[in-house]
């Protein structure tokens, strides 16, 4: 309240304080612990997610709370970049406070040594020699790169050396560093973006999209990206090797330039950049058969897209077609048996609705599926909770892509005697009538194989709930490439600040200062040099070379003496 | 130990004086001339070639002259100064170790099975799994022998740790290193890749790494006793990467494209180098407690001759760290490099990163606490151990339990 009521606030009087207050280590360490402990929950609770998951993971009250506290998008909430702020605040009030002092430690040596501070200093030794000069001139050339300090005090030399005398400036820049790195940090943030965008092979974007708290906000680039082409290369284990898009980039319809981009090599444009970040299907072209189980055999064909829906015109029944892949890579192997991939070859993914049937996920395949190759007929996979993982396979019997199958079953079901008690030999009979019919010029090659997948059929298809079974007939593939747009200003400061930090480390770590105080005592022509050192680091490794000096400088004036 | 005046040392080693220090230098002019062809050889940078390249007529060159170019410096570097030499002795034995192994692995190779009868679906036959599981039998022994050499203080037991402690570590160096080499066998060197890629690998660098840090610390400081605290720590990884194997994690598999980079071979060997040392932190922390308690409740006890002193673990402890956080600062930097490089931004908050932030949070703690708080003895030794617990769930627990940028180091 003072403050108030003081007309001649001074610096002296309420920053100061504030700054000491601030630049303390219980607030460093306070605050170093809070961040540490935010950063713990952001992450363990999933950051940016669907919010209805949020809603059915946690409920309707935790799920509230944890909005209004922005846990589901933490780090951007205001109260973590206060954290972060605090942070600088005290990183710069301790700078503040110990620069100057530091840097006066560093530019004032004491030449002398009190007789009482060296009783307590722990590394000391005696050593006696004729010639004064002589010693002196040993001690320094035995300590080579030292800085050495020539002080008269009462009639006695003392001498003083230094070594890494610099060590505080590890702590100076290590400080500074993380100062630079925020500051870069908080650039980015405020001057950059960061986004995605997919763009559909042969089509241009010129917009990214990225979430912001709990809402996905939207920003326009100065340029349009047009994708040319995206493709992917494969392990032969069937894992994707490589992603590459061929990209444009246009201004006013004008092409700028082309290149082609793969994860890990970004493509660099007016200080944006641009990077592979996924892929998907771009809306292929799709055409299936529907194979009507109405009696008649007929085949319509549906000529559809990815992402849209295809509506039956002689039933109620819709597709809504979610996904085309050109690969399903599947292991076939036993479980615990070596590995075996196989390609089962193009798929598509669609929702079939209709009155009365129950809402499912299918996958239809193009090809039939081989064992060991014996054709086993056309397979699709049906997941009733619409979950990919919940995906069951169903062998339909007949090869649908061979339409002469189709033509054999349909055959073979009108010829079927429908009378009560009719024999193997009559099923027999009608088979061979439908196989006269569908092949005139003689009986197929895998005619066993064929029989059995006409007779699974007869078992399967009838139960089908559909009025149609829908098989992939062709395909035009486009995909969209997934990108991820950035402009980052902050990027450099925060090289140059992660630059200054591993300097400052090297020296906080490995440049010991070390002090040695040579009081240098004559008496009847002997003089005596006493020798007190001091480390501030690392005192194991000190000791060892403390006492190697000894031996040292013995060492040197004996041969000097020589 | 006058080094500055005698050409081979006083004691005529072969790693001390002048003769380590020009040997270091040629090894650091081997290696710029390796990062020198990375960087500017002819068709630049290929990662499945660049192991070949090394070895091509181009290869050579760029080699032989970054070792003529530091045996050369290695003549002008003054050599007058005292302890002149000591950053070449410091480190040579390291180089030394690693020009070994190369050798290990090259005589492995010869025993390689024929082509047929390795394929990419059964590894099995491959010789790298052999020398790992010795290194593994190595290491578990080497922990009993440390364990035994407390309560018998024998030197024998103790050598014998050390011996069975430095094997290992050249097994497991050199079958990392032939790894490398079998990438390339498989898939017609389709997949070859420098062996950092999955957790098996890694553990099997974390336990170098913890061995190298701690037995050049043993030979150092005379501090034997301390090996019962690593060595046990090694063995706990030894036998997680034993099942590791027999989930068939160990199978070499090809890189997603996000790690297809060179950042991977900085980034995450010296990530380890990182968690090696905070591991070795946290025994000398465990090793303090325990001596601790010992002289409270039993000041005779015979096993306090084997114990470094109190004073001893406590620099220990600080040494491992102040060679962790630097290298573990670095790795952190790199990483953010390189995300910003592949995924376009240098920091994005993945559980993996945010992990690596709390760990060096909680080591930079404990430096202010040592250093600006004056702290030693019973609370740092906690502190390392602990923090090496953080360091344990940002290695392993991100990957289990938390999804993120980083998930290519989760099982499959």
């Amino acid at each position: 309240m003072w403050l108030c009521f003081a007309p001649m606030f001074s610096f002296n009087q309420t920053l100061k304080p504030l700054l000491t207050r601030f630049g303390s280590m219980p607030v460093a360490i306070l605050l170093l612990v809070l961040l540490a402990v935010a950063s713990v929950i952001g992450t363990v609770l999933k950051q940016n997610q669907d919010q209805a998951d949020y809603l059915h993971q946690f409920g309707p009250v935790w799920y509230w709370t944890f909005r209004a506290l922005g846990l589901f998008d933490m780090y951007h909430t205001w109260w973590f970049l206060t954290i972060l702020g605090l942070l600088m605040a005290s990183l710069g009030a301790c700078l503040y406070r110990n620069v100057p002092r530091f840097l006066q430690e560093m530019r004032n040596r004491k030449g002398t040594l009190s007789d009482n501070a060296r009783k307590h200093m722990e590394y000391k030794f005696d050593v006696t020699f004729d010639d004064k000069d002589k010693a002196v001139a040993t001690v320094k050339s035995s300590l080579p790169d030292w800085k050495w300090l020539e002080t008269e005090s009462a009639g006695t030399l003392w001498l003083r050396g230094d070594k890494g005398r610099f060590h505080k400036w590890g702590y100076i820049s290590v400080h500074t560093a993380m100062l630079v790195i925020l500051v870069g940090g908080w650039m980015s943030v405020q001057f950059g973006f960061r986004g995605n965008m997919a763009v559909p092979e042969g089509a241009s974007e010129n917009e990214i999209s990225y979430l912001r708290g709990t809402g996905v906000e939207y920003l326009k680039m100065p340029f349009e990206v047009r994708c040319d082409e995206f493709s992917i290369n494969f392990f032969s284990t069937g894992a994707p090797s490589e992603f590459r898009s061929k990209l444009t980039i246009l201004e006013d319809g004008k092409e700028m330039m082309s290149s082609d981009i793969i994860v890990n090599e970004p493509l660099y444009y007016k200080g944006v950049r641009i990077y592979q970040a996924s892929f998907g299907d771009g809306g292929s072209d799709i055409k299936m058969n529907l194979f009507r189980l109405n009696g008649e055999g007929t085949v319509d064909v549906a000529n559809t897209k990815v992402y849209t829906k295809f509506e039956d015109p002689y039933s109620d029944v819709s597709m809504e077609i979610r996904d085309f892949r050109p690969y399903n890579i599947e292991n076939m192997a036993a479980a615990g048996k070596p590995k075996k991939f196989k390609d089962m070859g193009p798929s598509v993914d669609f929702v079939i609705r209709g009155k009365g049937l129950k809402p499912v996920l299918v996958r239809s395949f193009m090809e039939p599926f081989y064992l060991e190759d014996n054709n086993q007929g056309s397979m699709i996979m049906i997941s009733k909770t619409g979950d990919a993982r919940d995906f069951e396979t169903y062998m339909l019997g007949l090869d649908f892509s061979n339409k002469k199958e189709w033509a054999l079953f349909q055959s073979f079901l009108n010829r079927l005697p429908r009378t009560e008690g009719a024999t193997q030999q009559d099923n027999l009979a009608a088979f061979r009538a439908a196989l006269d019919e569908v092949y005139p010029d003689g009986r197929p090659d895998d005619l066993p194989m064929l029989g059995n997948r006409v007779i699974q059929s007869m078992q399967v298809l009838p139960d089908m709930p559909w009025p149609f079974v829908p098989i992939l007939d062709s395909f035009d593939q486009t995909y969209y490439t997934g990108l991820q747009l950035a402009k980052d200003p902050g990027m450099d400061v925060v090289w140059i600040g992660s630059a200054i930090l591993v300097f400052g480390l090297c020296i906080m770590f490995y440049v010991a200062h070390r002090k040695v105080w040579i009081k240098v005592v004559e008496d009847e022509g002997k003089v005596t040099l006493q020798v007190t050192g001091l480390s501030n680091r690392n005192p194991v490794a000190f000791e060892q070379e403390f006492e190697d000096l000894k031996e040292q400088i013995n060492t040197a004036y004996k041969q000097g003496a020589s | 130990m006058n080094a500055a005046t005698t050409f081979f040392g006083s004691e005529g080693s072969f790693f001390e004086g002048r003769l380590a220090h020009t040997r270091f230098w040629t090894y650091l002019g081997i290696i710029a001339g390796m990062t020198g062809l990375a960087l500017f050889g002819e068709g630049g940078y290929v990662e499945d070639n660049y192991l070949f390249e090394l070895f091509s007529k181009q290869g050579a060159t760029w080699l032989a002259g970054g070792a003529v170019l530091g045996f050369a410096l290695s003549f002008i570097k003054s050599a007058s100064k005292f302890r002149a030499f000591r950053t070449a002795e410091m480190f040579v034995p390291w180089l030394d170790g690693a020009v070994v192994m190369l050798a290990l692995m090259g005589i492995y190779t010869l025993f390689e099975p024929t082509s047929a009868m390795i394929t990419y679906e059964d590894q099995s036959n491959l010789v790298s799994g052999r020398i790992v599981m010795a290194m593994n039998v190595l290491l578990l022994f080497s922990a009993i022998c440390y364990i035994a050499h407390l309560f018998a203080p024998a030197s024998f037991i103790g050598q014998l740790a050390t011996f069975t402690a430095w094997a290992g570590v050249y097994a497991g160096g050199s079958a990392l290193l032939l790894r490398w080499y079998e990438s390339y066998l498989l898939m017609g060197g389709d997949i070859g890749h420098a062996p950092v890629s999955n957790l098996y690998e890694v553990f099997i660098l974390l336990f170098c790494v913890i061995c190298v840090i701690y037995l050049t610390l043993e030979s150092r400081h005379q501090v034997r006793g301390l090996g019962a605290f690593v060595l046990p720590i090694v063995a706990a990884g030894v036998f997680f990467s034993i099942w590791l194997e027999s989930i068939g994690q160990a199978d070499i598999k090809p890189l997603v494209p996000a790690l297809q980079s060179y950042w991977m071979k900085i980034h995450v060997p010296l990530n380890f180098v990182g968690y090696g040392a905070f591991a070795v932190a946290c025994a000398a922390g465990a090793a303090w407690l325990l001596r601790n308690r010992i002289e409270q409740r039993n000041p005779n006890s015979a096993m306090l001759a084997v114990f470094p002193s109190l004073k001893m673990l406590d620099q220990l402890s600080y040494k491992a760290v102040a060679i962790g956080f630097p290298a573990f600062t670095l790795a952190t930097i790199l990483g953010a490099a390189w995300a910003a490089e592949a995924w376009g931004g240098y920091w994005s908050w993945d559980p993996k990163e945010t992990w690596a932030l709390i760990v060096w949070l909680v080591y930079g703690a404990y430096l202010h606490a040592r250093f600006s708080h004056g702290l030693h003895g019973k609370t740092l030794a906690w502190w390392a151990v602990i923090g090496f617990l953080v360091t344990i769930f940002c290695f392993i627990g991100v990957n289990m339990y938390l999804s993120g940028l980083h998930s290519y180091g989760q099982l499959t």
